[in-house]
């Protein structure tokens, strides 16, 4: 039996993304559902439930939300989230981008600059940042400080979920400000004369038409730099490994440090599901709030 | 009336110039924050005497990156992250190509909530994945020890196959996660650049009598270049810069990538050697910095790609 050419040519689209879907699947989708189901047993890397884990209901999560832990580390995640992404990060990102639109010198230089911290692997900058934060007198950012008469500081043990943030907010600028960038040069330059013709002030122009026409691509930002700074482990587990005593445990830290260094599969899976939870919520929200087209 | 406007444009350019000096005061502060921490990395791989602190090198010498071609370590770490990102990389841009173009074309329908589930895909957070997808790779691994056992009896065989095809622990393992792990964003991106590419050039070209292999060739891959320079640059440079994939999978001095290998001599405090970690660093550094330099014009493409704000 002959199949027609469009049922052909269905059956070879299907083809095409079978080897993609494979892996995703056996590598992303399958072990995110299969969390939930972890979630519910007592498994264990060492002992009696390593061999024979049991089905245990709901007690993982029960532990978990009387576990002040857990709640230290969702806490430590949002001051995170929010101290780099949405503040560090956008801040500065922002920053460059209005003053990287102006007329001015050496502005692939500057631009350069701005970008080189995001080209850097996350192992690369732990090790940067631990000799930043080098204690003692001879630390880069100690001699920075005694300039303006602090004394020298053991950063990433007096503050240290203060230096991750500034880690993080450092790498990230460069993508705020790329996007940022193109949101800015969307906005039509005669809306700025005409402002300028009505006389009004560099404030107002952007308090009322730059911050307004940008709302689309802050929003985008905010989105993609929330849900990717979620995600973060690499970086501070170079730098800290979320110490010292639980201050960096970030959400991903916790679940690694709890499945592999406590050895309890079955808790690291129930806080597994929490994070793949809030992250799901969030990228719903902006498929529904973006009308994402595709 | 002459002396009135010269006053305007003297006060207007004075404004500017103001405004042009916290232009400049601005950048120059946030240029500082980006690149001071480099100064360290960069000056000790060159300095006899290099330490964890920050200092000018009496001399230069070159000597740690001709150490690096001494000590077994270091070339390892490159050759295993080449090897094994280098790969990983290419089966992403195949499977993305296939996958996205696949994606572009069809009405079937499972376009739509596929994509939305691609999305999706794209924000799981990797380290939630790491107790279930560390069951998964067990569960392959004895898979493909077993097939081993079954093939050779050699115990030498047995033991280069395990290494090249296991999944924890081993070569095949360590690729096949990372491509999985950009495949997402990349097939985003190759579907993006051929919904681009109009159906009547594929058409046009099968009217010609062209067969389907040089429609692909000679229309389609050349047309979808710049879609597979942006998904091969992003898909290596976060499978490069990747630490905790390694760190999950790798356990044997043999198989360790620069990250991990350089994050383990890291942490033995009594013993550092500054030089030879930090000319290693630079190196580790510049393909993700070259790469990234190339991959910037396409970054916001990337995200936008799909959205209509």
């Amino acid at each position: 039996m002959a199949m027609s050419f469009e049922r052909k040519r269905q059956l070879g689209y299907r083809m095409m993304m079978a080897p993609a879907l494979i892996l995703m699947g056996a590598f992303i989708v399958f072990p995110a559902f299969y969390a939930f189901s972890l979630s519910l047993t007592n498994d264990a890397l060492l002992g009696f439930a390593a061999k024979e884990s049991s089905f245990v209901g709901l007690r993982n999560f029960s532990r978990l939300f009387s576990d002040p832990l857990f709640w230290n580390s969702l806490k430590v995640t949002l001051i995170f989230v929010i101290g780099s992404a949405v503040i560090g990060q956008f801040v500065l990102g922002f920053a460059a981008a209005v003053c990287l639109q102006r007329e001015i010198k050496y502005k692939s230089i500057f631009n350069a600059i701005i970008c080189l911290p995001n080209a850097v692997p996350e192992m690369v900058v732990g090790f940067l940042w631990i000799s930043m934060y080098a204690s003692g007198d001879y630390g880069t950012l100690n001699r920075i400080v005694a300039w303006f008469g602090v004394d020298p500081q053991q950063w990433l043990y007096t503050f240290p979920l203060f230096s991750i943030i500034i880690v993080n907010t450092w790498r990230g600028i460069a993508f705020s400000m790329i996007l940022l960038t193109s949101g800015l040069a969307s906005i039509p330059k005669d809306i700025y004369e005409a402002a300028r013709v009505d006389g009004a002030t560099d404030k107002q122009i952007f308090m009322r038409i730059t911050l307004p026409m940008m709302m689309p691509t802050i929003f985008l930002y905010m989105f993609v730099s929330t849900v990717t700074t979620f995600a973060i482990f690499g970086l501070v587990y170079t730098l800290s490994r979320g110490g010292p005593a639980n201050s960096t445990e970030i959400l991903g830290i916790y679940i690694y440090n709890q499945s592999f260094t406590s050895f309890q599969l079955g808790y690291g899976a129930a806080v597994a599901v929490v994070s793949l939870v809030v992250s799901m919520l969030i990228g719903f929200l902006y498929v529904r709030a973006l009308k994402v087209e595709v | 009336m002459s002396l009135e406007t010269n006053v305007v444009t003297q006060r207007y350019s004075s404004a500017e110039q103001a405004t042009n000096r916290k232009t400049y005061f601005t950048l120059i502060l946030i240029s500082l924050y980006c690149i001071v921490p480099f100064f360290w990395v960069l000056l000790a791989a060159f300095d006899p005497k290099a330490s964890q602190f920050l200092r000018l090198p009496d001399e230069i010498t070159f000597g740690h990156f001709w150490n690096l071609f001494a000590n077994e370590n270091g070339l390892r770490w490159i050759f295993n992250s080449v090897l094994i990102i280098g790969i990983a990389t290419l089966l992403t841009l195949v499977f993305a190509g296939f996958g996205g173009y696949a994606l572009s074309r069809t009405q079937a329908w499972w376009k739509r909530p596929l994509l939305y589930a691609i999305i999706l895909v794209r924000i799981v957070p990797p380290p939630a994945l790491i107790v279930p997808v560390y069951k998964v790779m067990l569960a392959l691994n004895d898979m493909v020890n077993s097939a081993i056992l079954n093939i050779t009896d050699d115990i030498e065989t047995q033991v280069m196959l395990s290494r090249m095809f296991s999944f924890v622990d081993g070569y095949l393992g360590l690729i096949l996660i990372h491509t999985a792990m950009q495949l997402p964003l990349a097939i985003w991106i190759m579907k993006t650049f051929f919904d681009a590419i109009p159906k009547d050039y594929e058409e046009a070209a099968a009217l010609d009598g062209a067969s389907q292999m040089q429609t692909v060739r000679r229309v389609l891959i050349p047309l979808a270049l710049p879609g597979f320079a942006a998904a091969g640059l992003f898909a290596f440079i976060n499978a490069w810069g990747d630490f905790l994939m390694p760190l999950m999978f790798t356990s044997s001095p043999e198989l360790q990538t620069l990250p991990l290998g350089m994050f383990r001599a890291f942490l033995r405090v009594d013993a550092i050697d500054y030089g030879f970690l930090t000319a290693l660093a630079v190196i580790y550094t510049l393909p993700a910095v070259i790469a990234f330099s190339f991959a910037r014009k396409f970054l916001t493409q990337t995200f936008s790609g799909g959205v209509k704000g």
